[in-house]
């Protein structure tokens, strides 16, 4: 059932629904029935996705839920490919993807999933072969609107997203589980258990069943690569299948057997008989017998019910006549009212008789019934493919038209069924060899009865052959264009008196003609003989045969078995050709001297290298949740490549306050893998290391007060170990610390000598390289005295507060302060209470502060500038901060500042 | 034309960077030996066919990274193998070595009916031989191995291994299948039982009521 014909009712006139697919999306823990349209408008392409009720048959079955446009932001891939036991006829699992939205679908086995995956695939790889082209997707904004108001699909949407992702994660983790689910799945599909819902569809295709879109379609080199970029597609087999058929000539050689065909319109007659003088004409058993009948019953049992004892009757008078010297077997009889057709084997050689199927077609009144028309058989014979069609065209001496016609129906109408299902029937050309025979009805025209009968006395066929219709149709090439017919020595089979020799004696006196005849298309075929037989006589009609050598291909098994092996591992060569690449520039990076706050980039440039496009992805480790280490991120993290472009990511690194703590302290380095993962392809590691200089701002006031030296020139073993030691007990320390921070102080002081009349003081940015001189000077202790403006200066003394791993006022100090931020006297309790040096840091920094106060009539400063900006950064929630949180941290380090 | 794919399966190469795994995948897949040695960083795939009692199997074939510092990453694609090859060089005593670390680490992560298979490579390499073919022998005793001395270079034995590995897999595939089948079908004769005997007890029923 065609699906795309109810999407095709919903579209605009000018877009056209290339093919559609049923599918399931997943979901959560459950999936749901979608359908797929393929829709083109003027050669944009976008994926129209609709709910559907029962099998959509017209518009009102299905409603759109959403639409995907095949622009460069798309990607369709196949998942779970060989995650486990592929079975041959399994359904076919992808991932469409556009932009930030994924979606996971599940098509049903069979050749219109695979279709429309290829014709997707197609317009895909169109959209990326010409990128400059960008589509516009105008068309699709109309749809937009009726989208947004069917609410129900954006909630499915969007959790799909996560959701998915989730799946990629899973996928990994859950092969174990996986492969056994694949191994109930066999057992499923081959007992009648109920089967549990979900995995629908699989089990309702027999896993016999095989794929297609063979030997209709021409594989050119660069089709081949794309059907190898999606192998599960089942388009493996047929690419073997046509393959075999390029090279048959390597394996098989031709051997003669003999086929006898015949014809014989009997004119409704009973056989009065022996047909022995027409079937045991040969010299020897003839190999093959192919006997076709015309007018076996003229009765109206026989045509309308198609019934007729008749069918018996000739088939025991063929079967009493066949050649004495050999044993025959009736292999297979098709009839369609008076038409009849018979195929007899040697018994010796039936074991070779394969694929045998019949088919018929009536073109009589209205066309269609069977009182004109053919009947056929199709069988393979070692290799080869043959069909034999017997055909009762139209009559009357003027109606050659109408005949050529009845012979182009028949070629289009008549099909073969396939043994698989999936394939598309066979037609009569399809086939190695044809054997056309039958009453063609063709006339002698613009010639007179005396003037015939006068030629054939004379016996020069070749003159009244030139006025044969069949010849001068095909001629014109108006008919049997391909076919070949040889040499006609014998008189015209019609019309005689029935049971004689002479002529047509009746009123209608008809001009003799050639009515019976047997023509053949193909290879190796040589017309051994081809006569009338005079001395049967039973009807108006003389019998017709013909004797035939025809080559037939065997396959010799020793040169098969190189033949598909070479094949085989030709497309294994394909498709590890097709398997995605990319070229890195380095595999390396050492970023050298990495400091806080200041960013480094080196450039991976990535070239596809491969013979397919090719997506992306840096994907996590196992254990942690994200592709790389905080202070890394690759730039872009994933993408799309088509073949033969290249991109380049940058690879960054950052240490920003959150990241600082450990690496100054040694817990960390600057080491990381990343791990570039290609879709259906390999992955690559890609190793980042570097130096970290350790710096004052992110450690903490306790290990700073712990230095007398620059935090750069301590040995990394002592700070590692001060990062270990906690606060509260300064008495394992032999040497006294630091009231405070020296780094602090020199900050500080810095800012009291030289900036307490400085206007805009901490409201005005410092400048970005003079930060970075100032961050040097206090790590390595060069020069004495702080480079930078007052600003730059005050602007590190906010970030250096800032990125303390433990602020000022310690979070475990930090819920107290928020109660009794009323109290002024509580408040100045709190502070007492706080390790010596933050109660140090805190008391200076308040000092400092009131002494800035004192020249706010320069500075322009007072106390609710100074609230606002301190108090955030010396009061820091564990959690999140709310306002009125904030106000109170306000509210208390105002009492400081009076 | 009989049924060409029925399966396929993930085989993995393990050992020492510089063995000769990834010649060891060339020479089977592209029938190609090229000496140069890039080493491989990442993870790398190829695929092939082959025939193994009249079914095709088409295998996967992993090759990985070596160095020791992407060994953590490494594991983890240890999981998916049906089919490990464990490949040390016999001119190297201490890839050979190493190949207890290797087995150690497939045992914690792969999953339980791995197969697999000890290939000692380079065996052209006569004159530099470190390893002799009985330790080689031995070691693969002590493990429930089979044993394999082949050469990336001479293309010998090459084939052998994978297909013996594979030959291994299907096995352990085909009698997993089989488990699965045969409970299934006890199960279903069972069933099949019990109604039985329900239709039976109905019958007996109605002869009763009568
Ligand atoms: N003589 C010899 N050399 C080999 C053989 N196989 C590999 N090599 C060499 O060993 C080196 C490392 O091989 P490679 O496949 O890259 O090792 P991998 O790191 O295990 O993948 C290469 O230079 C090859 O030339 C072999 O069978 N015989
Ligand atoms: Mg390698």
């Amino acid at each position: 059932m065609d699906q795309s014909i109810a999407i095709q009712e919903t579209l605009a006139k000018e877009e056209n629904c290339i093919v559609a697919a049923q599918c399931e999306i997943l979901l959560e823990d459950f999936s749901e029935s979608r359908l797929l349209g393929l829709v083109e408008c003027s050669k944009e392409h976008a994926i129209f996705i609709y709910s559907h009720r029962r099998m959509a048959i017209t518009a009102d079955d299905v409603s759109l839920e959403d639409i995907v446009p095949i622009s460069l932001d798309f990607a369709v891939v196949e998942v779970s490919s060989a995650e486990q036991l592929v079975v041959v006829g399994a359904d076919t699992r992808v991932r469409m993807s556009y932009k930030d939205e994924e979606l996971e679908l599940t098509l049903p086995f069979g050749s219109q999933s695979r279709l429309f995956l290829c014709e997707v695939n197609k317009a895909w790889s169109d959209v990326c072969r010409s990128p400059a082209q960008v589509p516009k997707f105008e068309w699709i904004n109309k749809y937009k609107k009726a989208i947004k108001s069917q609410e129900s699909v954006k909630q499915f949407i969007a959790p799909l997203e996560e959701f998915s992702n989730k799946v990629n994660q899973h996928q990994e983790m859950e092969k174990v589980s996986d492969k056994k689910g694949s191994l109930e799945k066999v057992k499923t599909s081959n007992s009648v258990t109920p089967k549990p819902k979900g995995n629908s569809s699989q089990e309702n295709q027999s896993r016999e069943e095989r794929d297609d879109l063979v030997r209709s379609s021409s594989h050119t080199t660069s089709n081949k690569a794309q059907i190898l970029a999606m192998p599960q597609f089942g388009l493996r087999d047929n690419l073997i299948k046509c393959e075999l058929l390029k090279n048959e000539d390597l394996y098989t050689y031709l051997e003669n057997f003999s086929f006898f065909l015949g014809t014989y319109n009997v004119n409704g007659q009973t056989p009065k008989e022996s047909l022995r003088p027409w079937l045991s004409c040969t010299l020897k058993p003839p190999d093959i017998y192919c006997l076709g009948f015309q007018e076996l019953d003229l009765s109206k049992e026989a045509f309308f019910f198609n019934d007729t004892p008749k069918e018996l009757e000739w088939t025991k008078a063929v079967s009493d006549a066949l050649h004495a010297e050999a044993q025959y077997a009736l292999v297979k009889l098709v009839r369609l009212v008076g038409i009849m057709l018979i195929f007899y084997v040697k018994k010796e050689h039936a074991e070779f008789i394969s694929d045998v199927e019949t088919d018929y077609v009536g073109t009589g009144i209205m066309g269609r019934m069977g009182n004109k028309g053919a009947v056929a058989i199709r069988f393979r014979f070692h290799n080869s493919d043959i069909c034999v069609v017997n055909s009762h065209l139209a009559a009357h001496v003027e109606e050659y038209e109408r005949r050529n016609q009845d012979f182009k129906d028949i070629c289009s109408r008549l099909q073969f069924r396939q043994l698989d299902p999936t394939q598309p029937p066979l037609t009569i050309m399809k086939h190695d060899v044809v054997l056309w025979i039958g009453d063609l009805n063709y006339r002698i025209s613009d010639l007179d009865v005396d003037k015939v009968k006068d030629l054939i006395t004379k016996n020069d066929f070749e003159t009244l052959h030139s006025y044969d219709q069949l010849k001068r149709q095909i001629d014109e090439e108006a008919v049997f264009v391909g076919f070949e017919e040889g040499e006609i020595d014998f008189q015209p089979t019609y019309k005689y008196d029935t049971g004689s020799d002479k002529w047509d004696t009746s009123e209608k006196c008809r001009i003799p003609a050639w009515c019976d005849r047997i023509l053949w298309k193909g290879k190796n075929i040589q017309q051994e003989h081809y006569q009338s037989h005079m001395a049967v006589r039973t009807s108006d009609h003389k019998p017709v045969s013909s004797l035939f050598i025809i080559g037939i291909k065997r396959v010799n098994s020793e040169a098969y078995k190189k033949t598909f092996e070479e094949i085989v591992r030709n497309i294994d060569k394909m498709e590890n050709e097709c398997i995605p690449s990319l070229s890195l520039s380095k595999r390396e990076f050492h970023f050298k001297d990495v400091k806080y706050m200041q960013h480094q980039a080196e450039a991976l440039s990535l070239f596809n290298d491969g013979q397919v496009p090719c997506q992306f992805e840096f994907i996590q480790k196992p254990n942690e949740s994200t592709y790389s280490k905080p202070w890394l991120t690759a730039n872009p993290s994933k993408g799309f490549i088509p073949q033969g472009g290249s991109m380049v990511i940058e690879l960054e690194v950052f240490v920003n306050r959150s990241t600082a703590p450990d690496l100054n302290c040694g817990k960390q380095e600057i080491e990381d893998i990343l791990v570039l993962h290609l879709e259906r392809g390999k992955d690559y590691f890609i190793s980042v290391t570097g130096n970290y200089l350790p710096s004052c701002f992110g450690t903490s006031i306790y290990s700073l007060c712990h230095m007398r030296e620059p935090v750069q020139d301590m040995p990394i073993q002592t700070l590692l170990k001060l990062a270990e030691m906690s606060p509260d007990d300064d008495s394992s320390t032999a040497e006294k610390p630091l009231d405070i921070p020296k780094e602090l102080w020199m900050m500080v002081d810095h800012l009291f000598r030289n900036a307490v009349n400085q206007e805009d003081l901490f409201q005005q940015p410092g400048l970005r390289t003079e930060f970075e001189e100032i961050r040097d000077c206090l790590d390595s202790g060069m020069p004495d005295s702080l480079p930078g403006s007052n600003h730059s200066v005050a602007e590190a003394l906010l970030l250096f507060l800032d990125a303390l791993p433990e602020p000022v006022i310690p979070f475990s100090f930090y819920q107290q302060c928020l109660e009794c931020c009323s109290s002024g006297a509580q408040c100045e309790k709190i502070v007492s209470m706080l390790p010596q040096c933050h109660k140090n840091v805190f008391s200076y920094l308040a000092a400092f502060l009131r002494e800035l106060l004192k020249n706010s009539a320069s500075n322009g400063l007072d106390v609710s500038i100074l609230v606002t900006i301190f108090a955030s950064l010396l009061l820091k929630s564990p959690k999140k901060q709310d306002l009125a949180e904030k106000t109170k941290t306000q509210e208390f380090f105002q009492h400081f500042l009076n | 034309m009989a049924k060409q794919y029925d399966v396929l399966f993930r085989l993995l190469l393990l050992g020492d960077s510089g063995v000769g795994k990834t010649c060891m995948l060339r020479r089977f897949t592209e029938g190609e030996f090229d000496p140069s040695h890039i080493s491989t960083i990442g993870v790398d795939f190829k695929m092939k066919t082959i025939e193994i009692d009249g079914l095709r199997v088409r295998v996967q074939i992993w090759d990985t990274a070596g160095q020791e510092r992407y060994q953590t990453i490494t594991k983890q694609y240890y999981r998916r193998a049906q089919g490990i090859i464990f490949v040390y060089d016999i001119t190297d005593r201490a890839s050979f070595q190493h190949i207890a670390k290797w087995a150690g680490d497939v045992d914690e992560n792969a999953p339980d009916d791995v197969q697999t298979i000890l290939v000692g490579n380079k065996a052209d390499e006569e004159c530099s031989r470190q390893v002799t073919k009985e330790q080689g022998q031995k070691l693969a005793e002590t493990y429930g191995m089979e044993f394999f001395e082949a050469s990336a270079s001479t293309s010998s034995n090459i084939s052998e291994s994978f297909i013996r590995v594979t030959e291994l897999v299907l096995q352990a595939q085909k009698r997993d299948v089989d488990n699965l089948l045969g409970s299934l079908d006890s199960y279903l004769d069972q069933v099949a039982l019990q109604e039985e005997k329900s239709s039976q007890d109905n019958h007996t029923q109605r002869t009763c009521a009568c």
